[in-house]
């Protein structure tokens, strides 16, 4: 029986959300959430007594990750889930308020360790750290350092990673349950210092050691290499499995997992993939496959108000395809392609960038803000 | 310059690479190339030895650990003797702390390489955001993006690089950065040549000691005045 203010808030939040969705015609995601934490902080932990819980957490691929997962889940009956990306404190407790069983969350790096600690998840899928929206974040090694404290202290919790990514990895090393993944190996754009010890790591081509002991040489699990999207539909299976789904062969289409989303504009197709950091747009950009290409660049507070970062990356790959830059800092990704050598085509908005290509098919790659605009 | 190409060397950037500052070294070659000056950019991590022939040597903005890394390896170089035989020097945030005579990382006081008379002790809260600066050595106004927890406080002797016009600069919100001789320190990211031709070409001159020949690039002119439009 919940505690009867428990209740209250919960049939206010729910109102809310209702009305927000009928009346306002907004999604109305995190809205119930955020009144729910405001009537009643302890939610989050009331809400997730008796129930399994799954969270997934990282810098990429959290949305599509939790997708595949929570479809895996779904064999075993129904599941709370995030409908897209409101991953935030208030998003969690929100996708609590659906009165079933099982739970699948994607929830934000820096509240991960808050949200662990209110609803002792069964499982946390920890799937890579890298440097993203630092006006926020500031470090990736102050992100990581988190993580392990959370790890240390969640000792009932099973933590699973993909410790080819050294942030992970020094995550992982302070846990009690753990399972760790590696996928042969690959660079990571931080990984020159040991985030466990400090020292200068130790690279022999995809493979680190470092003086303190921290290596991606052994596994608990160890896999062959492979896409982005490939690695998560892997660790989801592995969750899943760890989980006591027996069945989750290759349920998931990879193509999902890299959140490609074609629409089509009168005689154009356009095929849109998300680009929020330098490890998406790497990602993106190796996933190029045509001629006819429209980068989307903005600046707001989720996709990170710097765009430093896009110096950070090569676009040489584009050299010689048919490249539109727009976006409300567009400018600042042309003047980067420009001094790489790269010919593109600034323009004012993204009607004038189907216009450019008027007919047949286009690649989008699309900063956070304008991939939600545009797709979702 | 007497040497046949412009050697630009970009210090660590696998420790002092985290927010974007190897665009500098990129912009640099770019605005060189445009004028037919031969240029390359070297690369020198941690574990090689800094070359002295350097024209023009780039330090970028990192992380605690890293930034005492580098420290470590530049105190044991010939930076100091590739600066006092001409070569030109940009610091960017991190890499700016380090050239002092001290500043701060994990809580602890660290030794600089003390090629500025400067210090940076922990500020009081972090410093994110836009920032504006007026150099007297640039005509423009200067713009960027600084993120940094430092309070960098300039010996007597030691000029800053600008006033600041919207920002936090050295932490104080009146100055940012440090110029002396052929060195520069600032804590604008953007990266800040990218964002401000005139400085590069600044830098350009020092190296080649030549006037430079005009070179107007459209685009570069249009996004310097952008964001100097949209920071106030």
């Amino acid at each position: 029986m919940k505690p009867a203010r428990l209740q209250f808030a919960l049939a206010v939040a729910s109102l809310a959300g209702l009305l927000s969705r009928r009346l306002l015609k907004r999604p109305g995601e995190t809205l119930p959430g955020r009144i729910l934490l405001a009537l009643y902080p302890n939610a989050l932990a009331e809400l997730s007594r008796g129930r399994r819980i799954i969270l997934v957490s990282g810098t990429n691929g959290k949305t599509s990750t939790t997708k595949a997962l929570a479809k895996f889940v779904a064999t075993l009956g129904e599941v709370a889930t995030s409908p897209s990306g409101s991953n935030l404190t208030r998003g969690a407790a929100g996708i609590l308020m659906q009165p079933h069983k099982l739970a699948v969350i994607e929830v934000d790096e820096l509240h991960l360790p808050g949200v662990v600690k209110a609803v002792h998840p069964e499982i946390v899928l920890l799937l890579n750290l890298t440097r993203d929206q630092l006006h926020r974040m500031h470090e990736v090694k102050r992100v990581a350092d988190r993580w392990h404290e959370m790890v240390k202290t969640n000792p009932t919790t099973l933590f699973i990673g993909d410790i080819d990514d050294p942030f992970i990895n020094y995550a992982l090393s302070s846990a009690t349950r753990k399972r760790s993944i590696s996928f042969g190996g690959r660079t990571h754009q931080d990984g020159a210092v040991c985030p466990q010890c400090g020292k200068y790591m130790n690279w022999n081509g995809v493979h680190y050691s470092s003086e303190c002991g921290l290596t991606n040489n052994t596994a608990d699990i160890s896999l062959p290499a492979g896409s982005a999207a490939y690695r998560n539909n892997e660790l989801a299976k592995i969750v899943a499995h760890e989980f006591g789904i027996t069945d989750s062969e290759g349920s998931t289409e990879l193509r999902e997992l890299e959140r490609r989303v074609v629409k089509q504009y009168g005689k154009v197709s356009a095929s849109f993939r998300l680009t929020k950091n330098p490890a998406s747009w790497v990602e993106a950009l190796a996933g190029v496959e045509g001629n006819r290409v429209i980068l989307i660049l903005n600046a707001r507070e989720v996709d990170g108000i710097d765009t430093s970062w896009l110096w950070d990356i090569s676009y040489a790959s584009l050299k010689g395809k048919e490249v539109v830059v727009t976006g409300e800092r567009g400018i600042d990704l042309a003047y980067r392609l420009h001094a790489e050598g790269v010919t593109a085509t600034l323009v004012e908005n993204f009607e004038s960038a189907l216009a450019h290509f008027a007919s047949g098919t286009v690649e989008v790659l699309a900063a956070y803000t304008a991939f939600h605009g545009l797709v979702m | 310059m007497p040497k046949s190409v412009l050697s630009i060397i970009r210090i660590h950037n696998e420790l002092l690479g985290t927010y974007g500052d190897r665009g500098n070294a990129d912009v640099l070659a770019f605005r060189a190339a445009a004028r037919g000056i031969k240029a390359e950019v070297v690369d020198i991590s941690y574990r090689e030895a800094l070359p002295e022939s350097g024209d023009i040597y780039l330090l970028g903005g990192a992380e605690d650990a890293a930034q005492v890394l580098s420290t470590e390896a530049l105190m044991k170089s010939g930076i100091k003797n590739a600066i006092d035989s001409g070569a030109t020097l940009l610091a960017i945030c991190a890499g700016f702390q380090i050239i002092g005579n001290s500043y701060y990382a994990h809580g602890a006081k660290c030794d600089g390489v003390g090629l500025l008379d400067m210090e940076t002790v922990p500020g009081t809260r972090r410093y994110v955001g836009d920032i504006k600066v007026h150099s007297p050595w640039c005509e423009s106004d200067i713009t960027g993006f600084e993120n940094h927890g430092g309070q960098t406080l300039l010996g007597k002797e030691l000029s800053p690089f600008g006033s600041v016009i919207s920002g936090f600069g050295n932490g104080d919100g009146q100055v940012d950065g440090a110029v002396d001789g052929n060195i520069f320190g600032t804590y604008m990211h953007g990266p800040v040549l990218a964002r401000n031709p005139e400085f590069a070409d600044l830098l350009l001159a020092r190296a080649t000691g030549k006037i430079l020949e005009p070179f107007i690039d459209e685009l570069a002119n249009r996004y310097a005045e952008v964001r100097r439009k949209v920071i106030n």
